[in-house]
């Protein structure tokens, strides 16, 4: 079981979308990591089968997956980033579609719906209307068709966007439950999505795979490199323009930054144990989205 | 997979309002050609179902072999009732009784007018009127004398528009049809061709807004990504896809054509399905040796495969296109496409245009074109050709509307 990117490249006109990712997935959770248009999506897409790469080659146990055609998607789950339905067929109906044209047996297909709806929660919707779902359900829908032939390979584009923190915590507990045996790539703005279930996190930047490593891996790298300091509120300003900058907390007049940089950033800075995000932060020079921020 | 695509295709409000739609133009159609009167002893109309019969039971005693005798007797009475004062005089309620008399003659008297033309294009309602028993033998050679004076009147259009050969082809057609031929009542035939052409269109239209959805729904719904990223996602599911729009035009069409021909026809009666077109005054000048029942074979045929063949372009649009736009649009472009051709007067075109395939969806007027080709020297007519070229093209797009689709969008 080996999924095998040789320098894979996808080119739009002039824009490169990826450029010469080579990187091989073996069974386990891969969190892709990224900024939006850093190439994930496509990425996804060329493994998917769905478009070509301009260049390079991809290989499942040493074949092109180009080649093996309906053999290759015969292990493969996959959500859309931008997932659509059939507004109006029901939520069983259209499991029920996909599972055929996943080559799915009837009986097998209706146990399987079965199953995966209890796992996504949505039992009692199954007679619903797709178009009545919410936001969220709907993705749940599109977790569920992914899994639906139990696939070798499960490509998760963004499979936690619109879910609510308890629905994400589920989405979280049910992938490492069914992340044995199986190839997971899954990506996401959202460093907590991977931090605690991603055996290896790729950070894809400008088309690039720029980092890749466990979650202790890549904080380790950055030991003696994130700093906690206290500045007074009106010298914030500087320091966001300085330096990059994990958080800011107002106290009384005073602000608790915490700050990466190779230098401590103050005297009385003390080093802290970074996390995924200032790793995230460090790479990207951003911070990475929040899971959080509507609430 | 093949069931959900149907139901894909019907569950959508749209697949919904077009079945409402296809009702409507059944009813409309079936309403049209059920449009009749008669006019009874008194000169007053009498309308709907009873009245088709009464007519019907009028006219059929004028059945049977349409030989010299029968011609005599029918100038005879025509000539009769035009002398009576109540055809002469000027009141209209006596014409109408005048006219309710002439029912029973009315579909020989059509034939009579056509036969007894002063040319071969000129049709006059009272020629009839002005005939003489004496001349009921002229009756069949007068069609193929007519016929041969278009053909070499320097003055007319016919005399350069066909070449010597096509010519000689159009004569022999003539020369070679079975006289005397036998005559029937046929308003129920003559009725359902008339408003068939308004069946098949607006099938064919709603048709190409049916399956148009099959092929680029998914695009529309951004569903194509799972679609083509699932095992059968590249061959067996874009098989089913093909099928259900083969299977919907075939389902709909003979449904369409089936609740038709089998309203119009237990309205006025299906009499008179062996005696050839000709003996149908609207048919009289038609150069194929074909039965009524024949005739209907092919209207209904053509139908399907210009219904096939519209369809398929459609879903050939859409599956390449990713949209729907420019394949609903189609049905309209190819239905008035001789229209747009008609303003250019170019011999080639005229030619193409002959080959339309609209004019699959109304084989009745189709039937009576004179449009010719000689492919390899030999003179045909458009009929034979229709059937041929659009079956063909037919049977290519079937395949090509897969291969395009299961390309999927590589960008
Ligand atoms: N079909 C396309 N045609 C042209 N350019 C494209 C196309 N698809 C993607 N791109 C470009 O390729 C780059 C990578 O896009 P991609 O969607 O892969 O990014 P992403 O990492 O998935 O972003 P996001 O987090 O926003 O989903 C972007 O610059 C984008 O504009
Ligand atoms: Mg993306």
């Amino acid at each position: 079981m080996e999924l095998r990117m040789t320098n894979v490249t996808k080119t739009f006109r002039d824009v490169n979308a990826v450029e010469h990712v080579s990187k091989t997935l073996e069974s386990g959770v891969y969190g892709l990591l990224g900024v939006n248009g850093a190439g994930k999506t496509t990425l996804m897409r060329m493994l998917c089968t769905l478009i070509r790469p301009t260049g390079g080659t991809i290989t499942w146990d040493g074949n092109d997956i180009f080649a093996l055609g309906g053999e290759y998607r015969k292990m493969l789950g996959y959500l859309p980033q931008d997932f659509g339905f059939y507004p109006d067929f029901t939520v069983q109906d259209y499991l029920y579609y996909i599972a055929a044209i996943k080559g799915l047996r009837p009986t097998t297909a209706r146990q399987r719906t079965d199953r995966l709806l209890e796992q996504v929660g949505l039992s009692k919707e199954r007679n619903q209307k797709m178009k009545k779902l919410s936001g969220g359900m709907k993705r749940r829908v599109g977790i569920a068709q992914a899994m639906l032939n139990d696939p070798r390979i499960l490509i998760l584009d963004e499979p936690t966007a619109g879910l609510d923190p308890g629905e994400r915590i589920r989405f979280r507990n049910l992938l490492s439950e069914l992340a044995q045996d199986r190839i997971v790539l899954l990506s996401t703005h959202i460093v907590s999505d991977v931090e605690y279930i991603a055996n290896e996190i790729l950070l894809m930047k400008d088309g690039r795979i720029v980092l890749s490593g466990t979650s202790e891996e890549l904080t380790a790298a950055l030991l003696e490199s994130v700093w906690i300091c206290t500045a007074p509120s009106e010298q914030v300003g500087a320091y966001l323009q300085n330096y990059k900058v994990a958080n800011v907390k107002t106290l009384q007049g005073n602000a608790q930054l915490r700050i990466v940089s190779p230098e401590p950033p103050a005297k009385d800075a003390a080093a802290d144990i970074p996390t995924l995000e200032d790793v995230f932060l460090y790479y990207f020079g951003e911070k990475a989205g929040e899971e959080d921020v509507s609430l | 997979m093949f069931r959900y695509e149907i139901k894909k295709v019907f569950a959508r409000t749209g697949g919904k309002v077009a079945l409402l739609l296809l009702a409507l133009a059944l009813a409309a159609g079936c309403w049209m050609a059920a449009d009749t009167y008669y006019v009874n002893e008194n000169g007053d109309k009498e309308y709907g179902a009873a009245a088709a019969h009464r007519l019907r039971a009028l006219q059929k005693e004028w059945s049977g072999t349409l030989d010299e005798e029968k011609l005599r007797l029918a100038i005879g009475e025509i000539t009769a009732l035009a002398a009576t004062p109540q055809a002469q005089s000027q009141d209209v309620k006596e014409n109408n009784i005048a006219f309710g008399r002439g029912q029973a003659t009315y579909g020989i008297r059509g034939l009579l007018n056509d036969a007894f033309a002063v040319d071969f294009q000129t049709n006059d309602y009272y020629r009839a009127e002005h005939l003489t028993p004496a001349m009921a033998g002229d009756f069949y050679a007068n069609r193929i004398r007519l016929l041969r004076e278009w053909l070499t009147d320097e003055r007319g259009n016919a005399y350069y528009r066909y070449s010597d050969a096509e010519k000689a082809y159009l004569l022999r057609q003539y020369e070679t049809l079975e006289t005397p031929f036998s005559y029937d009542y046929t308003n129920g035939w003559t009725r359902l061709f008339e408003w068939y052409p308004w069946i098949a269109m607006s099938t064919v239209m709603i048709l190409g807004y049916l399956v148009c959805g099959i092929f680029s729904g998914e695009y529309q719904f951004r569903a194509d990504a799972v679609f083509f990223a699932s095992r059968y996602g590249r061959d067996k599911a874009v098989a089913a896809k093909v099928q259900a729009g083969l299977v919907i035009v075939t389902a709909v069409y003979w449904a369409m054509v089936g609740l038709y021909s089998a309203y119009v026809l237990a309205y006025y009666g299906a009499d008179g399905i062996s005696c050839p077109v000709q003996a149908a005054s609207s048919y009289w000048k038609c150069l194929y040796h074909i039965t009524i029942g024949q005739m209907y074979v092919l209207v209904v045929t053509g139908g399907y495969i210009g219904c096939l063949f519209i369809s398929g372009l459609v879903m050939f649009l859409s599956a390449s296109c990713r949209s729907a736009v420019a394949a609903v649009m189609t049905p309209f472009v190819l239905i008035f496409l001789r229209s747009f051709l008609e303003m250019t007067d170019s011999n080639v075109i005229e030619k193409a245009m002959g080959l339309c395939p609209d004019l699959l969806l109304q084989m009745n007027r189709t039937l009576c074109l004179f449009n010719l080709y000689e492919p390899g020297g030999k003179v045909i007519g458009a009929v034979p050709i229709l059937f041929a070229l659009y079956g063909a093209l037919t049977a290519l797009l079937v395949p090509t509307v897969y291969k395009a689709y299961r390309k999927g969008r590589d960008s």
